[in-house]
C-alpha cells in the first residue's frame, strides 16, 4: 500500500491505496465519484477522460499513485463550469447523446476543444475526437454540437 | 391525422424534434449503470476462463488456503444448463453448463467463479486456479467443420450441423435458359457488437422480500428472470431483475448471461451482495458472436437484367451453443427467408446450413441477418448490372416491389406493409449526384483519382409479433405488448413498459404519444421500465419494436385512462358521460370543463367530493396492444456510398453517404436520426473495419480495442438523412420500426462503391470488411491474372 495526496474537484483527498489501482478505479471506488466511465481500460475508448492538471488525460492507464500532487478534475467537478454548461445545452439540442455511457468524457474533450482550439472547423473537430468512441450516434451531433459552441463563443 | 410538429411552435406531441428527457442525467455524470450501483458488502467476481478452444478439464485446482472463494460446476449442482431450444425442423439443442464441466467449447468458457473484495485480488483467485485440460482437435471454420471426421463439437449431435433451413425451388430449368447467370461468393467477419458499456451484473438476496434482485444491463429484464428463474429452480415470484442504465445494447445483452447465473448463484449461497462487470478483453475474447456468414450465389436474369431467379447455399458460422432465448438458429433461418430482400422474383432457392464451431455462441446483432444478406444480394445485383450494361440503380427499379403491389407478398411469405420502394431509389439516386460522379471519373486519366459510388436498398421487418415467433419455437414469444398509465395525485401521469430504454430516448418518445393523447406536457410523464417488479411483461427491447409496441400499448393505456377520467369529470360537471370529450388535458362538457390534474386531485385526495356509484376503477389502468396484423412493419431505405480508393495502400475514404428512409410516421424525427445515424456508423465498421480473427486453433487474434478497430469520429463522414414518411397501415399511427435499419445498408453501399471504384481493374472485393490488405492482395491478384 502506498500514501498519496492529491486534488480532486477542488478538494484535497489522502488516501493509502494499492500500487496497481488505476485513477479511474481510485475515482470510482474510493470517491464514489461514477459519472467517469471504464469502457476498455486499455487507453483506446477515451471513456474514462477525466482532467489532469487540466489536461485531458484517460484515467483507466494512469496509476492513482502516480497522481502525487496532482489536480484532477471529473464531470462532477464541471457542473458549474461555463464552458460545459454551454457544451451540455448543445449536446441536448444536437442530439449529441443516445445512451450516455461516452458522454461524460465527450464533454471533458469536448471542453478542451472550445477552449484551446477556438477556431477549429468541422475536420480538426473531428480529428480532435479522434481519442473518444462513441458506439450510439455516429458522431454527427457531437461534432454539430462542438461547433455550435466555437460558433456562440465566437463573437466575445 | 395530426400534422407535423415542431417545438418552435410549441408542438411536444407525435412529430416534434423534442429534446430529450433523458440528456440532464447524462449530462452531468449522474446516470447509473450497474457499476455505479454500490451496496454494502459487496464482493467482486471474476472468472477463470478457459484458454483453449477445445478441451476436456481433467482438473480443478482451487488456490491453497482459498478454496471457499472459488467455486466450480461441482459446486453449482443445483443449477440448471442454459438451454435454448428453437421448434424448426433438425434443430439440434446444446446444453450450456454455467461452469463448464466435462470439456469446454470455446476460448473464454467460464470455468470457475472467484470471489474478493476487490476484482483486481478476484482476478488474483483466477489466476492462481489451475485447471488442467487434455486438448481435443478444433474445429474454427465452418467448412472444415463440415467435413466428413471433423472433430464433433458436441458428441451427442452425431455431426456439427446445428440446423439447415431449406427454402425449396426448382432452378434447373432457369439454369439451362436464362440468358444472363452471374455467381458469386461472398464472406462477411464475425463480430463482436461492442457496446462501449460491457456486461455487468449485481446479484443480491434480500430476506424480507425473500427475493433475489439481480441489477444486471440487460434489454430484456422479464425474459432474465423468467431464464434465471429456471436455471436456478426458483419460482419467478423470487426474482426481480432490475435493468438500471444500460450503455448501449445492439443485442448484446438481449441474453440469459452464464455470469448472470453465477453471480445469483453467489449472492443466495454467500448471502453478501456480488457484482461482476465484463471488461474489453473478455469481451472481445470471450464474447465476439455475430454475423460470420459464407455465401455462394448464383442470380439469373434475362437480358434487361430483370432477375428471374436466386440460388444461395449460405452458412453461418453458430459457434458453439445456443444463447437463451434467441437460440443460434434464428440468425441462418433468417438468411434463408429474408435473402430476396425488397426485390420481386419468381425463382428462388437457398439452403442456410448453421454449423457449430468452437468460437463462442452467436447473438443477433442490430439488423440480424440483414447486414449480411442485403451485401450478398445488393453485390450480386451489381454484377448482374455490369453483365446486362447497365447502371446498378437501373436495375434495382427494375426489380423492387412497386408501390401499386403493397402490401405486397414476397416470395418467401414476408408482407410488405407499405412504402414506395423505386422512390427511394430515385431520391438517393439525385442526392449523391450520380450524373457528376460518372463525368468525374471519366476524368480520372487526368485527376488520377479512384472514386466509386455504390447504391444498397433494403427493407427491415420490424416490431414482428405471435405469430412470426411461434413459428420459431424460441423460449419466447411476444403477445401483446402491454403499458400502464396513471395519473399521479397532483396530475402527473407515470408510464410503465416491460421495454427498455438504453439509448433510445424512450422516456421522451413515450412522453409524447401520452401527450398527443391525454394532452398531458412531457414535463409532467415520467416513464418506469426495465424493472420486473415495477412494470408489466414484456419481452423487452430488440427487433425494432418499441415505437411500434411499447408507443401502441402507451397509447391504449393512456386512451383508457381517459375514459376513467371521463367518467369521474362527467360527474364532476354533474353532466351525462356520453355528453364530455377529452381535449388538451381537459374533460370539455356542454357547459364547462375540468383539468386531468383537478380530476386527479378529487380522485385520490378528496374521494368526499364524488358520488358513490362512481366508476371504482380509479386512474391507473394497464392494457394491453397489438398492431393489426403482427406480421411485422417494413420500414425501407435506400443507402448512396461515395468512396475514394487509394490503390497505392488500399485505402477506402468515405467522401458522401446518403441515406434516404422510410419508416413511416416518426414520433420524434431527431431521435429517429439519431437511430439512423449511430446505425449507420456501426454498419461502416461492418463494411470497413470490425473483425474477430481467430487462428485455427480457435484463439481470438483480437483482444483490444486498438486490434478490434471501431469507427471513430474521422471514419464516420457527416451522413445525410431524407425522410419519406409512408404510414404503416397497421399501427396505432402509422410509425414503423427502424432502430435497426441503419446498420443495414452501409456494408452493401460501401462494397458496391469499392468495386465500382475497381471496376475498370477486373477487381472485385468478396469479403467484409473492406480492408487495405484485401484490396491490395485483390488488385495483386487482378494483375498476377492479367499477365
Amino acid at each position: 500500500m502506498k500514501d498519496v495526496s492529491l486534488t480532486v474537484n477542488g478538494n484535497p483527498v489522502a488516501a493509502r491505496v494499492e500500487p496497481r489501482l488505476s485513477l479511474a478505479d481510485f475515482l470510482r471506488e474510493h470517491e464514489l465519484l461514477t459519472g467517469t466511465h471504464l469502457g476498455c481500460e486499455h487507453g483506446v475508448c477515451g471513456a474514462c477522460t477525466i482532467l489532469i492538471d487540466g489536461a485531458p488525460a484517460r484515467s483507466c492507464i494512469a496509476y492513482a499513485v502516480a497522481c502525487e500532487g496532482a489536480d484532477i478534475r471529473t464531470i462532477e467537478g464541471l457542473d458549474d463550469d461555463p464552458v460545459t454548461a454551454e457544451l451540455r445545452a448543445a449536446f441536448s439540442a444536437e442530439h449529441a447523446l443516445q445512451c450516455g455511457y461516452c458522454t461524460p468524457a465527450m464533454l471533458v474533450t469536448a471542453r478542451d476543444i472550445v477552449l484551446r482550439l477556438p477556431h477549429a472547423d468541422e475536420a480538426r473537430i473531428r480529428r480532435e475526437l479522434a481519442g473518444n468512441l462513441c458506439r450510439c450516434t455516429g458522431y454527427l451531433g457531437i461534432v454539430r454540437a462542438i461547433e455550435r459552441v466555437i460558433a456562440a463563443r465566437k463573437p466575445r | 391525422m395530426v400534422m407535423r410538429q415542431n417545438v418552435a411552435d410549441g408542438g411536444v406531441g407525435i412529430g416534434a424534434r423534442l429534446p430529450r428527457k433523458e440528456d440532464a442525467r447524462f449530462l452531468r455524470g449522474r446516470g447509473e449503470f450497474v457499476a455505479d450501483i454500490r451496496l454494502p458488502g459487496l464482493l467482486e467476481i471474476a472468472f477463470a476462463r478457459s484458454p483453449l478452444a477445445h478441451a476436456r478439464i481433467r482438473g480443478i485446482e482451487k488456490p491453497v488456503g482459498r478454496e471457499g472463494d472459488v467455486f466450480t460446476h461441482a459446486d453449482l449442482t443445483d443449477v440448471r444448463p442454459i438451454r435454448a431450444v428453437a421448434g424448426l425442423p433438425g434443430f439440434k439443442p446444446s446444453a450450456q453448463g454455467v461452469l463448464a464441466s466435462e470439456k469446454v467449447r470455446h476460448v473464454g468458457e467460464l470455468v470457475a467463479m472467484c470471489l474478493a473484495a476487490t476484482r483486481a485480488e478476484a482476478e488474483d483467485l483466477a489466476a492462481a486456479t489451475f485447471i488442467e485440460f487434455d486438448e481435443l482437435p478444433v474445429v474454427a471454420d465452418v467448412r472444415a467443420a463440415c467435413r466428413p471426421g471433423a472433430p464433433l463439437v458436441h458428441e451427442e449431435w452425431g455431426d456439427n450441423l446445428l440446423l439447415e433451413t431449406v427454402a425449396e425451388g426448382d432452378l434447373a430449368e432457369l439454369a439451362r435458359t436464362a440468358p444472363v447467370k452471374v455467381s458469386r461468393s461472398l464472406k462477411t467477419a464475425r463480430q463482436c457488437m461492442s457496446p462501449l458499456e460491457g456486461r455487468g451484473v449485481v446479484a443480491q438476496w434480500r430476506e424480507r422480500e425473500g427475493q433475489l434482485v439481480l441489477h444486471s444491463a440487460s434489454q430484456m429484464p422479464h425474459i432474465v428472470r423468467t431464464g434465471l428463474a429456471e436455471c436456478l429452480g426458483l419460482d419467478e415470484g423470487r426474482v426481480r431483475v432490475i435493468s438500471p442504465d444500460v450503455g448501449g445494447g445492439f443485442g448484446y445483452k438481449g441474453i440469459l448471461l452464464p455470469e448472470e447465473v453465477c453471480a445469483a448463484w453467489a449472492a443466495m449461497r454467500l448471502g453478501r451482495p456480488v457484482r461482476w462487470i465484463e471488461d474489453r478483453r473478455e469481451q472481445l475474447t470471450a464474447n465476439a458472436n455475430c454475423r460470420e456468414h459464407h455465401y455462394e450465389l448464383t442470380a439469373y436474369a434475362d437480358r434487361d437484367g430483370r432477375l428471374l431467379g436466386l440460388d444461395c447455399e449460405a452458412m453461418v458460422d453458430a459457434g458453439a451453443y445456443s444463447s437463451y432465448p434467441f437460440s443460434a438458429a434464428l440468425e441462418p433461418a433468417q438468411v434463408a427467408s429474408i435473402l430476396p430482400g425488397p426485390y420481386r422474383f419468381d425463382h428462388y432457392r437457398c439452403r442456410s446450413l448453421a454449423v457449430a464451431t468452437n468460437k463462442p455462441p452467436i447473438l443477433p446483432y442490430r439488423g440480424v441477418a440483414r447486414a449480411g444478406v442485403c451485401y450478398a444480394i445488393e453485390v450480386l445485383l451489381d454484377a448482374v448490372a455490369r453483365a446486362v450494361g447497365k447502371e446498378p440503380y437501373e436495375v434495382r427499379l427494375l426489380n423492387l416491389v412497386p408501390p401499386e403491389a403493397m402490401p405486397f407478398d414476397n416470395i418467401t411469405k414476408k408482407h410488405f406493409d407499405s412504402g414506395d420502394y423505386p422512390e427511394s431509389v430515385r431520391r438517393a439516386v439525385a442526392a449523391i449526384g450520380l450524373d457528376g460522379i460518372r463525368a468525374r471519373q471519366a476524368q480520372r486519366d487526368l485527376t488520377g483519382e479512384r472514386i466509386g459510388v455504390g447504391f444498397a436498398v433494403y427493407n427491415e421487418q420490424g416490431a414482428h409479433g405471435t405469430s412470426v415467433y411461434y413459428g420459431w419455437g424460441i423460449p419466447m414469444v411476444p403477445g401483446h405488448e402491454q403499458a400502464s398509465a396513471r395519473l399521479t395525485p397532483d396530475g402527473g401521469l407515470e408510464l410503465r413498459v416491460g421495454v427498455h430504454s438504453h439509448g433510445q430516448g424512450l422516456e421522451t418518445s413515450l412522453a409524447q404519444v401520452a401527450h398527443e393523447v391525454l394532452g398531458i406536457a412531457p414535463a409532467k410523464v415520467s416513464l418506469v421500465h426495465g424493472d420486473t417488479a415495477l412494470t408489466p411483461y414484456s419481452t423487452g427491447t430488440w427487433g425494432s419494436r418499441c415505437a411500434v409496441m411499447a408507443g401502441g400499448a402507451v397509447a391504449a393505456a393512456c386512451r383508457a385512462l381517459g375514459e376513467r377520467a371521463k367518467k369521474i369529470g362527467a360527474r364532476l360537471l354533474q353532466t351525462d358521460y356520453a355528453s364530455v370529450r377529452l381535449a388538451a388535458g381537459e374533460i370539455v362538457g356542454p357547459a364547462g370543463s375540468v383539468g386531468l390534474a383537478e380530476i386527479a386531485r378529487v380522485w385520490y385526495r378528496a374521494p368526499q367530493n364524488l358520488p358513490d356509484d362512481v366508476d371504482p376503477g380509479g386512474l391507473d389502468v394497464t392494457i394491453g396492444y397489438k398492431p393489426q396484423r403482427d406480421t411485422g412493419t417494413f420500414s425501407y431505405a435506400c443507402h448512396a456510398a461515395l468512396v475514394s480508393v487509394d490503390s497505392e495502400i488500399g485505402a477506402v475514404e468515405l467522401i458522401d453517404y446518403v441515406v434516404v428512409e422510410d419508416g413511416g410516421r416518426l414520433i420524434n424525427p431527431m431521435i429517429v436520426d439519431g437511430q439512423i445515424l449511430g446505425g449507420a456508423a456501426q454498419g461502416i465498421g461492418t463494411a470497413l473495419y470490425e473483425e474477430m480473427p481467430f487462428d485455427a486453433e480457435g484463439q481470438p487474434l483480437a483482444s483490444t480495442l486498438a486490434d478490434y478497430c471501431l469507427p471513430g469520429a474521422t471514419e464516420v463522414p457527416a451522413i445525410r438523412i431524407l425522410h419519406m414518411q409512408t404510414p404503416s397501415p397497421y399501427t396505432e399511427f402509422g410509425q414503423k420500426g427502424i432502430g435497426e435499419s441503419g446498420a443495414i445498408g452501409p456494408p452493401a453501399a460501401i462494397a458496391c462503391a469499392v468495386n465500382d471504384a475497381l471496376k475498370d481493374l477486373g477487381v472485385e472485393i468478396g469479403e467484409l470488411p473492406i480492408t487495405p490488405r484485401r484490396i491490395l492482395a485483390a488488385l495483386d491478384e487482378a494483375e498476377r491474372g492479367g499477365r
